[in-house]
């Protein structure tokens, strides 16, 4: 029997290699598809994780502000604690290089004489007396140096808020070897320089402890936590790690949902191939079981066979999804930097863990697609195998009993959703997996139902259309991989379209000034990267300026997490328009907000059960203050959470300092573009980035492209999938129906009638696709709206259909079924007379 | 000449720098403003070493070391906006030798100079130097010249070590070389300016493990400054303060080549009135009668025979403890060995006390100066 086996499947390869080809093809892209996300997720902490390995190398805690920074005062403190080995202070803030779009320095201004002593990483020799005296001394990874082309003594041009500096490579010093995933981006200097040429005296950003030995970390912890008493927080690595991971949790399980649609498209193309398969070779299998193979031995043969083609998938599906993963590592990458102020993924690495994932879920995958179908086989009676076609009355008689069991499905979805809903986030993913498995489910009886339209006279398109249900079987299967493939992208691309709809209102609402002022580096180093009293001062003097509005930020945490702060002037005149509350009067809560109130952003209320009239609680480096809450505002910015208070509030908190962004408001009439101009060549000195309202709004929605990027691909790949299926379903007609096709050719039908027949049958295909993914992702819509958006994100959307990209996508899908009719429909029309048989009759 | 295990990082950056004012043999001395610091110089460091017996239980004795290094980074203070802007680093080492139960611990501690972690005095101060205590330990370390005294004050929790000691000359101050200028090699500019308070009477308290004892002794106090000490053949020195008990007080020092062969030394004896006298090379000889194999596997000289025939004197000088190696762990990794000895006469009786050091044994222990 093995021998045969061997010698079958080889024979199954040569005989439809199309059919394989495309079973494989499909099975490849739905493990790349897998396979890419988890590369880019398991990635996204890599470099946060490495980084941390690199700098803090031995480091057991890390003392850090409760906003991003200390007092560099603190170190005393901490050396007096009883079992601290060693405390080494650390200035940490991104700078721009300038000049060079995107391109920054993750800087660590280190106390190198202590660090040369006991950092993981080695200066080179003579290193530093040059790091300590040799002003802009920075040490480079070689990795980067290679990138920018940059040698030993070349002068890099950096900026810290609207402030310059020249930096000199003073030394390349491969932090990467110590943590291959750190980020090339690191630079180390000296914690002097940091502070004088780009930071501010007595502002350190981490203290890094080691525990003297046979110290318990717990009790060291503790300790430290008392002596801070609160000023600080206290962190082993692991729990940096942990907490970075938390912030990304959200975008990491939405890519993750999206990709396992892509695999459960291709596991269903791996059922079709496989009923396919056996609907050719019923006959064989007839002889099998008649010369004596057991039961066992057939289903054993049709699994293995599966699981060959799950494992060719799968060698094919590694790399592709490797090299997906490869193509939207930027994309992925900016929005973990931008909109998570995390490092970005510097490196793509498949692990043996990513590798084996693949091979479960392709061999899985396939051998579960091709489960039903090969017990059936097995089930059969010798007769009824070698006799036609009884599968198929089959699945007629059954169509309404899988209707009734997808919308079972969904009614348990929602059901679970309903009872999970609060206590376990997933469960809105559950909702919508629901509408997904619904949605196949009902592709018999659509098929059936296309079948009762109007009998048309000639042998042509519509024929092949109407006749779609005589072999519902795999018509129904590609019909429902198409309309899983198309409702993920119909409810995709809602879903983004009113997101984008929901920004561009809140932009328009909110976004009132008429030119904007900020910095290249403010995005990421935030409370760090400030605007100096000279740039200030000339923006006051903008002619025709009417107010001038100012802005500081931290990351602080505050209602048990990181949140984003910002101070703001509450009394700018007309100011209650930069705010779009929930509910409530505007005025009012700008009233309240100068009388110290908080605004809340909605995902933060949210997440953190706040209301007008609850307290916010702020950690700031004086301890802990509790906020009233004056409302809650639109906001889409901040995934982790925004507030907004008055700048006395936020100095209150903060201490003084200088604002991150400004904005003018001019007079009506006034020319912004050319006031931002103007303002340009005035503050040429300065790092600054001076933008018109157009052109911030521009560069907003843009940012909120690049977060999409991903999902775009997925859905992208989804639909690959789903026309693969459409080609596949359809050279299966047209092999099983041989006998039938030659009589319409015995009968006088001529080729290109032939043609039409099956190009009617994709078109068909295509058309229930499209009526069930509509209906699908009308519904999946309404989920990834009104549940996964604000259960996951926490901000509420209007739901806006983009009906102009919806309708592109519809004629895009009957095109690509169209398309994948061709060569099936050209297979079929050559069918020759001379295959006429008595099983056609 | 007196050790100064500095960090071979710091060093071997600034060997060549050519700010550094050298050693000047006329050097105008003037008291008390040359205890303090001169940042001019490179190097400079206030070395303190003594014998004390616990004033409740004068069978129950102790040495110690305190020492605090000035090590110039840059001659020109940086002209950089932060408080770790330094153009100096300041390295204290501290050792108590409990001869009862035969320990030896060693302390030390290496930061920037800056306002956060330690410095250094000018007159009229009272603060000559300052460093912040280790990690683990509150408060600072401290040597303060007030009332013509000097005031010591170190502490280490993790080693279990503490010392607050007043140091009192009961000497006059003695100019080791010629107008203080001290040769340290037959090449012209290794040199430091060197002066020694070769007895001080010593009271405070010192704390060895859980116990804290009222104690009183003797101490001698050295300070050198200078740019570049140790010529290119040298590796490193042995070096001896004695107080002998006839009241006089006798500094040598050897310092020695790779084959161990001697390439330069010196040594000043002072006469109970506090006159001072170099002793030319041909006038004395020191020879090692025994070794010691430290945990390191540094081997050391231990126990000498030491004598100035013209001045009737023939000692012997045996180690009280022999395991008094300073291992630093900051400073690249140097380990030297300081402990006291007690001298005997050639008749067995007892000759005096005093304090050993022997640099440059070992692998890459050249004190790099």
């Amino acid at each position: 029997m093995r021998r045969y086996l061997v010698r079958a499947i080889a024979k199954e390869l040569r005989a439809s290699r199309a059919l394989f080809i495309l079973a494989v093809a499909g099975v490849a892209l739905g493990v790349g598809s897998v396979l890419s996300i988890q590369i880019l997720n398991r990635s996204a902490l890599g470099a946060f994780a490495g980084s941390v390995r690199a700098l803090s190398g031995e480091a057991d805690l890390s003392v850090l502000g409760w906003a991003g920074f200390l007092d560099e005062r603190l170190l005393d403190e901490v050396l007096s604690v009883r079992g601290v080995a060693a405390a080494i202070p650390l200035w940490r803030a991104e700078a721009a290089v300038d000049g060079r779009t995107d391109a920054s320095l993750e800087l660590v201004g280190a106390d190198l004489l202590q660090a040369a002593v006991r950092a993981p990483w080695r200066l080179p020799e003579g290193g530093l007396g040059d790091a300590l005296t040799r002003r802009g001394w920075v040490a480079v990874t070689p990795a980067l140096a290679a990138e920018m082309g940059w040698r030993v003594g070349d002068r890099i041009p950096v900026s810290l808020g609207s402030r310059r500096a020249t930096l000199v490579v003073g030394a390349l010093v491969d932090l990467q070897r110590i943590a291959p995933l750190a980020s090339r981006r690191l630079a180390v200097m000296d914690i002097a320089q940091a502070q004088a040429l780009l930071g501010e005296r007595g502002r350190i950003h981490q203290l890094d402890v080691r525990a003297a030995e046979g110290v318990s970390l717990a009790e060291l912890r503790a300790r430290l936590e008392a002596r801070l008493g609160g000023r600080a927080r206290v962190l082993t690595p692991e729990q940096r790690t942990a907490e970075a991971e938390g912030l990304l949790a959200a975008f990491r399980l939405n890519l993750t949902a999206l990709s396992l649609v892509s695999l459960l498209v291709g596991g269903f193309l791996v059922y079709a191939s496989v009923r396919a398969s056996l609907a050719r070779r019923r006959e064989e299998l007839g002889v099998l079981r008649a010369v004596g193979a057991t039961r066992a031995q057939v289903l054993r043969l049709v699994l293995a066979e599966a699981a060959l083609l799950g494992a060719a998938g799968t060698a094919a599906g590694i790399p592709l999804g490797w090299l997906a993963a490869r193509a939207n590592v930027a994309a992925v990458s900016g929005t973990i930097r931008n909109l998570y102020l995390l490092e970005g993924i510097e490196a793509v690495t498949l692990g043996p863990g990513l590798v084996l994932l693949a091979v479960a879920t392709g061999v899985a995958g396939a051998v579960a697609g091709a489960l039903g179908p090969a017990i059936d086989a097995s089930r059969e009676d010798p007769r009824a195998l070698l006799a036609s076609i009884t599968l198929e009355e089959r699945v007629r008689a059954r169509s309404g009993r899988t209707l009734a069991a997808g919308l079972a499905a969904l009614a348990a979805a929602a059901a679970a959703h309903v009872a999970l809903r609060g206590r376990w986030a997933p469960s809105a993913f559950v909702l919508a997996l629901g509408v997904l498995v619904a949605v196949p489910l009902a592709a018999p009886a659509a098929i059936r139902l296309l079948a009762r339209a109007g009998r048309p006279h000639r042998l042509g398109v519509a024929y092949g259309v109407r006749t779609l249900g005589a072999r519902l079987g795999s018509s129904a299967v590609a019909a429902g991989a198409l309309a899983v493939a198309v409702a993920m992208l119909a409810g995709v691309t809602v879903m983004v379209g009113s997101f984008r709809g929901s920004v561009e209102r809140w932009l328009d609402a909110t976004l009132r000034a008429d030119v904007y002022v900020s910095t290249p580096s403010w995005r990421r180093a935030r409370s760090d990267a400030t605007l100096a009293p000279e740039v200030i001062a000339r923006l006051r003097q903008a002619p025709g300026l009417v107010g001038l509005d100012l802005l500081r930020q931290v990351q602080v945490q505050a209602a048990g997490r990181r949140i984003s702060l910002s101070g703001l002037d509450g009394a700018l005149p007309g100011g209650e328009r930069r705010v779009e509350l929930l509910a409530g009067d505007p005025a009012a809560a700008m009233a309240a907000l100068r009388g110290g109130a908080a605004l809340v952003s909605e995902p933060l209320a949210r997440k953190a059960g706040l209301a007008p009239g609850s307290r916010l609680a702020v950690r700031g480096p004086g301890g802990e203050t509790a906020l009233p809450v004056a409302g809650v505002y639109r906001d889409y910015g901040t995934e982790g959470g925004a507030a907004l208070v008055d700048l006395s509030t936020f100095a209150r908190l903060f201490g003084p300092g200088a604002p991150s962004n400004a904005a003018l408001y001019l007079a009506p009439g006034a020319d912004a573009e050319a006031e931002v101009l103007r303002l340009r060549a005035a503050l040429r000195d300065h790092a600054v980035q001076i933008r018109s309202n157009r052109t911030l709004r521009g560069e907003v929605l843009a940012l909120f492209e690049q977060t999409f990027a991903v999902t775009r691909l997925l859905q992208a790949m989804g639909l690959v999938i789903a026309a693969a299926g459409v080609t596949l379903s359809l050279l299966v007609l047209a092999r099983e129906r041989r006998g039938e096709l030659a009589l319409y050719r015995a009968l006088g039908a001529t080729r290109p009638q032939l043609f039409a027949v099956f190009l009617g049958r994709g078109l068909g295909i295509g058309l229930v696709g499209l009526a069930l993914g509509a209906a699908g992702g009308a519904g999946l819509a309404r989920v990834l709206v009104d549940v996964v958006n604000p259960a996951f994100f926490g901000w509420s959307i209007a739901l806006h259909p983009p009906w102009g990209a919806l309708g592109g996508q519809a004629l895009a899908i009957l095109a690509a079924a169209a398309a994948a009719s061709l060569y099936p429909a050209l297979t079929a029309s050559r069918t020759p007379a001379a295959e006429l048989s008595r099983d056609a009759l | 000449m007196r050790c100064s295990p500095l960090a071979a990082l710091i060093a071997a950056t600034l060997a060549a720098a050519p700010a550094w004012r050298p050693a000047d043999p006329a050097h105008r001395w003037e008291l008390p403003r040359d205890h303090f610091a001169h940042p001019d110089h490179r190097n400079e460091w206030w070395y303190f070493t003594g014998t004390l017996a616990a004033v409740d239980d004068p069978a129950r004795r102790l040495g110690y070391q305190l020492t605090f290094f000035r090590v110039g980074l840059s001659p020109e203070p940086p002209a950089l906006d932060s408080a770790w802007a330094a153009s100096q680093a300041v390295m204290g080492h501290a050792a108590v030798t409990d001869l009862r139960s035969r320990t030896h611990r060693f302390s030390e501690v290496l930061w920037r100079a800056s306002p956060l972690l330690g410095g250094f005095g000018a007159p009229p101060g009272p603060g000559v130097a300052w460093a912040r205590a280790p990690a683990g330990t509150p408060g600072r370390w401290t040597l303060r010249l007030e009332g013509g005294a000097f005031h010591l004050a170190m502490r280490d929790d993790a080693r279990g070590i503490a010392l607050d000691l007043v140091a009192r000359p009961t000497k006059p101050l003695v100019l080791q070389g010629p107008n203080g200028y001290s040769r340290k090699a037959a090449q012209v500019g290794y040199a430091s300016l060197y002066s020694s308070y070769t007895r001080l009477a010593t009271e405070g308290t010192v704390t060895v493990g859980s116990e804290t004892l009222r104690v009183t002794g003797e101490s001698w106090m050295d300070q050198e400054i200078g740019s570049s000490q140790l010529a290119p053949s040298q590796v490193g020195w042995d070096w001896f303060s004695l107080r002998l008990a006839d009241g006089r007080d006798l500094m040598l020092y050897v310092l020695r080549r790779a084959d161990g062969s001697v390439d330069w030394r010196n040594g000043t004896l002072v006469a109970r009135d506090g006159a001072a006298r170099s002793l030319a090379p041909q006038e004395w000889s020191v020879s090692a009668l025994s070794t010691w194999r430290s945990p390191r596997g540094v081997t050391y000289p231990a126990g000498w025979r030491i004598d100035v025939p013209g001045e009737g004197l023939r000692l012997v000088a045996a180690p009280e403890v022999a395991s008094a190696e300073n291992r630093s762990t900051l400073a690249g990794g140097i380990s030297y060995w300081e402990g006291p000895v007690r001298l005997t006469g050639a008749d067995g009786s007892a000759a005096g006390e005093g304090y050993v050091e022997l640099t440059g044994y070992g692998e890459g222990t050249r004190p790099p100066l």
